[in-house]
């Protein structure tokens, strides 16, 4: 038999039984559109986090006080015995690769402006601001690069924090008062949005050193800086390290850059994605399982056409390709069927509800349709090899 | 036909085809063995998470500094306010009579060193209470003493990993260790156990509150944390400390007040409905093996053709041929369900043994619905091939033969 024919004789046989066929490959269009729609969403929320953190930019290096970690934060960025101070942060800014660099303090007080008060983040930081966080000044300017130990009192509102005290009258040249003190309002910045919880709209900026004398502490809570894109990660890394090493005596301080961030938080997401394709497996199994029993089914009910095809010639090894052919056809309609249908759900999904994170990912769709064609030759060998050992004579005579 | 007739005429019709019948149930039984066993997995977790936060300590309130008016937002994990939560705040707190017990904390991070050997920790400043109010264990020595919370003293308690890498096999009890740039007595050594929601309680150091303070220069705690009396008294503690805090913070309400159970109400909604997610997506495949159960059952119709037929001709009405394939398709899912419910708890009784610590137990809500799900399945995915059956004239059936 050549090629074509084998293909024909299957063929034939899948289309002859056709609400069989249809309802088998239906088993493994279900399990395969779970397995495409679950990593397209898996795929979207990996995403969507993703960028939320790159918002800021890749090529942000933070800098906390302490070693160690608790609360998943450092216990350290409450209060120490070495604090990391301002002129670490001016240290930090000299050094070469670095752009820019802010430090950042943070708290939570009351402000005011003509009897409206709104309790609200406030961020202890410093000029360059704009540049490490990638935000934009909407009106006004953001807090000018003054002497860090002794800044002017100027404050710079988030947009919220704007529309909640002043409404629509011009906040600019305004006095504000952030816990106690007086700040002349110098600008406001444009909306951010929240990241991870962390409203950045509902929030004041002000010079670290103001924030410093406010909190009555000593220590920055973190200094965030830039380095120039193409810079090595590690290299920036490393003077920095020496830097502070230098300044400090000892290696009291973390550096974390957000790279890692991103790929720590990558390989979660991934796990994560695999975990939910796993899930949507399952089913996948159990289609397999469904070609199994029809083929075997098969097998049985054509016992006669499989001896009359060994009496006139055929040998096993054909009669074993044929029927795993027919196996194989089964599990790649169900998969192309599935595909299409998973990837319709998707779309649909992201036209109705474009805040869903669902972007369907190329890659597992392919490994999703490898995985029917193996289920399916799995699923087919048994019958396949039972068609094939049949004896020709014994299988005339079941007619 | 009578029922019991229809049922054994099923049953054996499901026992002439062994192959296909195992092969069906093995398809049953995987989707409900699956969905046992995620749900398990599931409730386990979420049973292991809120111990986890209730072993913290009951009727526990939470003190923060600093208030966020943004609802819905997370109460502020870290920073700093213009009033802080003193010492005094939460003292002034202790004589509400719906509380019972009151542990402020400082937290900093600082260098614990023995001789040549130094490691950066955790330092949490408290008071004797601590102990009970987080329900913590000595393993050796005693904790900070109790006395006047106000009075600084050179006294330490050590976490059993810190204990261990300073001292190594020697005993850590009565030693002197410096502190930053002070030097404290070890009084005891904490008893290990583990890490316990984002505090390492084995690699810290806890210190008289007003030492810490001194330690790290500062007035303000951390947190304060609240035991009230009993669940009833629970609303009630946390009027008074909202009460007795603003009017020492000059009409200010700067305080937020968690109650643990909120915390744990939370995890254990978001378990819940992740428990639900997994569970949902498992029983997909009961679908998948409910359209296997019609597909064989359409085979069966058409390879009993003659049979079907033959009782038509000797008087069983359609409704009679109806209810033998509903029952066999019916009996199919039923023994694929008892099945995959037999090996689902198979599977988490030997994961159990392997690993005590989840108590996996798997919820009879899940279970009751699997099974349901695969019945139902089963029935719906009978009805086809079962009308195909029951519609065939007896004579062109019986003619095929």
């Amino acid at each position: 038999m050549r090629v074509a024919d084998v293909s024909r004789l299957a063929a034939g046989a899948v289309t002859a039984h056709r609400v069989r066929s249809l309802l088998t490959a239906l088993g493994i269009a279900i399990g395969i559109a779970a397995v495409v729609l679950l990593t397209s969403i898996g795929e979207g929320v990996q995403r969507f986090v993703l960028a939320e953190f790159s918002q800021f930019g890749t090529n942000i290096i933070a800098v906390t006080p302490g070693k160690t970690e608790t609360f998943g934060i450092s216990g350290a960025q409450i209060s120490n015995v070495r604090p990391l101070s301002l002129d670490d942060a001016t240290a930090l800014g000299r050094l070469d690769p670095v752009v820019a660099v802010i430090p950042v303090v943070q708290g939570n007080a009351e402000v005011e402006s003509d009897g409206r008060t709104r309790r609200t983040m406030i961020l202890g930081v410093g000029s360059d601001l704009p540049k490490v966080w990638s935000m934009r000044v909407s009106s006004g300017r953001f807090l000018p690069p003054d002497n860090q130990k002794a800044p002017r009192a100027f404050v710079v509102l988030g947009s919220k924090v704007r529309s909640e005290l002043f409404g629509d009258r011009n906040p600019l040249g305004r006095r504000l008062r952030v816990g106690g003190n007086r700040y002349r309002v110098i600008g406001v910045m444009e909306s951010k949005g929240q990241l991870l919880g962390f409203d950045l709209d509902d929030a004041v900026y002000v010079p670290a050193g103001k924030a410093l004398e406010l909190f009555n502490r000593e220590s920055l809570m973190e200094i965030d800086l830039v380095y120039r894109s193409g810079a090595s990660v590690d290299a920036v890394r490393s003077s920095i390290d020496r830097v502070l090493r230098a300044r400090h005596g000892s290696e009291d301080f973390t550096i974390t850059t957000q790279q890692q961030m991103l790929d720590i938080l990558g390989s979660v997401l991934d796990v994560l994605t695999f975990a939910v394709a796993a899930l949507g497996g399952i089913s996948l199994f159990v289609g397999g399982v469904g070609i199994l029993t029809i083929m075997t089914i098969a097998v049985r009910e054509r016992r006669a056409e499989i001896g009359l095809l060994r009496a006139i010639g055929a040998s096993r090894g054909q009669v074993l390709r044929l029927f795993l052919l027919e196996s194989l056809l089964l599990s790649a309609a169900g998969g192309v069927a599935g595909l299409a249908l998973g990837l319709g759900i998707a779309l649909t999904v992201s036209v109705i509800a474009p805040a869903l994170p669902v972007h369907p990912s190329l890659e597992y769709a392919l490994l999703a349709e490898l995985l029917a064609l193996a289920i399916g030759l799995a699923a087919g060998v048994l019958p396949a090899r039972h068609a094939a050992g049949l004896q020709p004579l014994e299988a005339l005579r079941a007619e | 036909m009578t029922f019991t007739d229809t049922l054994a005429y099923a049953a054996g019709s499901v026992l002439g085809y062994r192959a296909r019948t195992l092969l069906t149930l093995l398809a049953m039984g995987i989707g409900v063995a699956s969905v046992v066993m995620l749900t398990a997995l599931g409730e386990g977790a979420r049973h292991f998470v809120t111990g986890e936060f209730q072993s913290l300590g009951t009727h526990l309130l939470i003190v923060l500094p600093g208030r966020s008016e943004t609802t819905g937002g997370p109460p502020p994990l870290l920073g700093e306010t213009p009033r802080d939560l003193t010492l005094e705040d939460a003292l002034a707190v202790e004589r509400s009579r719906a509380i019972r017990r009151v542990a402020p904390i400082a937290v900093g991070s600082a260098g614990v060193q023995y001789r040549e050997r130094e490691r950066e920790v955790t330092v949490i400043g408290t008071t004797a209470s601590f102990l009970e109010v987080r329900r913590m264990k000595m393993a050796r020595g005693r904790f900070i003493p109790g006395g006047d919370p106000r009075r600084a003293s050179s006294v330490c308690v050590l976490g059993a990993k810190l204990a261990r890498e300073l001292f190594g096999v020697e005993p850590a009890v009565g030693h002197w260790v410096r502190i930053g740039d002070r030097r404290f007595r070890v009084l005891g050594i904490l008893a290990s156990e583990g890490r316990s929601i984002g505090l390492d309680v084995e690699d810290m150091v806890v210190i008289p509150v007003v030492s810490a303070q001194a330690l790290f220069d500062t007035y303000s705690l951390f947190r304060v944390l609240v035991e009230a009396r009993s669940e009833e008294a629970i609303p009630r503690a946390r009027r008074d400390i909202r009460n007795i805090i603003r009017e020492r913070h000059e009409g200010e309400d700067d305080v937020t007040v968690v109650t643990q159970d909120a915390v744990v109400a939370t995890f254990d909604r978001i378990f819940t409905a992740l428990t639900l997610t997994v569970a949902g997506i498992a029983s997909i495949s009961l679908v998948v093996a409910g359209i296997l159960i019609m597909n064989v059952m359409l085979v069966a119709v058409s390879q009993r053709t003659s049979e079907v037929g033959l009782l038509k001709a000797l008087g069983a009405t359609s409704g009679a041929v109806l209810r033998v394939f509903l029952a066999e398709a019916t009996i199919l899912s039923f023994i694929g369900a008892a099945a995959g419910v037999a090996v689902g708890y198979a599977a988490i009784t030997l994961v159990d043994r392997a690993y005590p610590v989840l108590s996996l137990s798997a919820p009879a809500w899940a279970v009751a619905s699997a099974v349901l799900v695969a019945l139902g399945a089963g029935l719906v995915f009978g009805v086809l091939p079962a009308r195909r059956a029951s519609k065939l004239d007896p004579v062109a059936a019986l003619a095929r033969r």
